[in-house]
């Protein structure tokens, strides 16, 4: 590896894909936000697991949402803890809560906004971050409300 | 006759030297503790059959090693417990589960920290690949441990119950007001509320004051029926309930209850099973790692109804020195230092024996120990007798 490669590398940790989640980062990967709904309780849940939280039925659909959300809480990094963040500081992490379901919540970065702009209960939509050859799902302000 | 299937008692209790500096052997933060707390109890190694440890960094002694280090002739029953338990005080509960159940007669826990192991504030290298449960959240700067965590259930917190930061802010100066009291306690200086407001953030609306002190330090305990207590060298002092909780959709961030996890469950449980009730509770020992954590905990024991924190703890005199709670009268990890749960059992313990000194709580006869967060709660009563 030579040191320009290493120097553009992006050193954020990383999600390693799954036989039970690779639905969820591929989905991502092509821009779409994709949970699993339960076949039996109809409920969703994050993060992707083995069987539904709700009623342990281990039919789940992935399912495509709306990406529409409202902000739940959040909390602005400014510090330093790791050495792949220090280009992006100061970010803000939100727990962004679906419109289809109460208490089910995402853990995201607040983006294209400022940190002193961001306040609960705003509305959110989904947007996707590309890093490399994984996409995050990330969250921003929603330009229609 | 409590809620448990034999009585027991809390026997011994003993400290190690609590520094801000240095580097102590661990192997000899734990000797010194544990030797201190088999003295305190009228034991020796040799009368102990059990050891458990809570742990989460790799510098502290096994229980097997610290078996070997005070002579344990055998153990019937041992366990190092990873950082999954309520705190410390995860150890103290194993520990009486086993004298309870016959499977120990005298038990040992202990919990062993350094500055260096319990600091969660490292740099990381980069690069890394998750393929665990943090890919969810590392990969958007949820980091340093459990402090974003805390930093988004503080803001919610003042926001779902309309209050200010002032309020955690009386817990950080309460502790101060205990820890002056208390030789032990690193941090000994009185705070204002200024002091409080201007500290900086660690992450925004999480402050430097609403966190506890890491210190190297050790803390231990020691369990045995409360037949062979009343032979002993101390005041008898028994466990009237205990009961762990985790909240439902087990989870610290995406559990069913984000502002409480499972506090309020595990108090439910342990008063549906104790002799007594929140009202009865003369000194409260309540975890404190983060500010907001004890508020929790206070409304989740019944202190207060859920939502009204803000009001009961006022201007904070009802839990200092001559309140009607007093609460963490340590100093707590805010001020005692970070000894992680077990502290607080000693606490209530010698609080419940008259041994408390110039914090003694006049005529205290029964106390609560609540330890640990989120999917990671355990509480115990306490009463004399």
């Amino acid at each position: 590896m030579t040191e320009t490669d290493v120097r553009s590398m992006d050193l954020r940790p990383r999600p390693e894909p799954n036989e039970t989640n690779a639905f969820f980062w591929d989905a991502a990967a092509g821009h779409q936000l994709v949970l699993q709904r339960c076949d039996a309780c109809s409920q969703f849940q994050y993060p992707p697991d083995v069987a539904c939280v709700h009623c342990q039925c281990t039919e789940l659909t992935p399912t495509e949402m709306s990406g529409r959300a409202t902000l739940y809480s959040y909390a602005v990094v400014d510090r330093l803890f790791h050495v792949g963040f220090a280009s992006v500081l100061p970010y803000v992490v939100g727990l962004a809560e679906l419109d289809e379901q109460a208490g089910l919540r995402m853990l995201t970065n607040i983006v294209d906004t400022r940190p002193e702009e961001v306040q609960i209960g705003m509305p959110l939509e989904v947007c996707f971050e590309d890093r490399g050859e994984i996409t995050l799902p990330q969250f921003r302000p929603r330009g229609d409300a | 006759m409590s809620s448990l299937s034999r009585d027991v008692a809390i026997a011994g209790l003993g400290y190690s030297a609590i520094s801000r500096a240095g580097t102590p052997d661990p192997r000899q933060l734990t000797f010194d503790a544990v030797s201190a707390a088999l003295r305190d109890a009228g034991l020796r190694g040799a009368d102990v059959d059990g050891i458990f440890e809570y742990k989460f960094g790799p510098d502290s002694p096994t229980a097997q090693e610290t078996a070997r280090m005070i002579g344990a002739p055998d153990l019937a029953a041992f366990a190092d417990i990873m950082a999954s338990g309520p705190s410390g005080l995860a150890s103290a509960l194993v520990g009486v589960m086993a004298v309870a159940s016959g499977v120990c007669e005298t038990v040992v826990v202990f919990r062993c920290l350094t500055r260096e192991a319990g600091y969660m504030g490292g740099v990381s290298e980069g690069g890394e690949r998750l393929a665990d449960q943090s890919q969810y959240l590392v990969p958007y700067g949820y980091l340093g441990g459990i402090i974003v965590d805390i930093a988004l259930a503080k803001r919610r917190w003042l926001a779902q119950y309309g209050r200010t930061e002032e309020d955690f802010g009386r817990l950080a100066i309460n502790a101060r007001r205990w820890s002056a009291l208390n030789p032990r306690a690193v941090l000994r200086d009185p705070l204002t509320m200024d002091d409080y407001l201007s500290s900086k953030t660690i992450a925004d609306p999480l402050r430097l004051l609403d966190c506890d002190y890491p210190v190297n330090g050790a803390v231990a305990t020691v369990i045995t029926t409360a037949e062979r207590a009343r032979d002993l060298a101390q005041p008898l002092v028994t466990v009237d309930s205990m009961s762990y909780g985790t909240g439902g959709e087990v989870d610290w961030v995406f559990g069913s209850d984000f502002l409480y996890g499972g506090t309020i469950p595990c108090a439910e449980r342990m008063w549906a099973r104790s002799s007594v009730t929140a009202a009865d509770v003369d000194v409260a020992q309540v975890y404190d790692g983060f500010t907001m954590v004890t508020a929790q905990w206070i409304e989740a024991l019944g202190f207060c109804g859920i939502g009204e924190f803000g009001d009961w703890i006022g201007d904070g005199s009802r839990i200092g020195p001559g309140g009607d709670l007093p609460m963490n009268t340590s100093g707590g990890q805010l001020a005692e230092g970070r000894l992680h749960g077990i502290s607080f059992l000693n606490e209530a313990v010698a609080q419940l024996r008259g041994q408390a000194d110039q914090r003694q709580v006049t005529g205290a006869e029964v106390a609560v120990v609540a330890s640990g967060l989120y999917p990671q709660c355990g509480a115990m009563v306490l009463t004399t007798g």
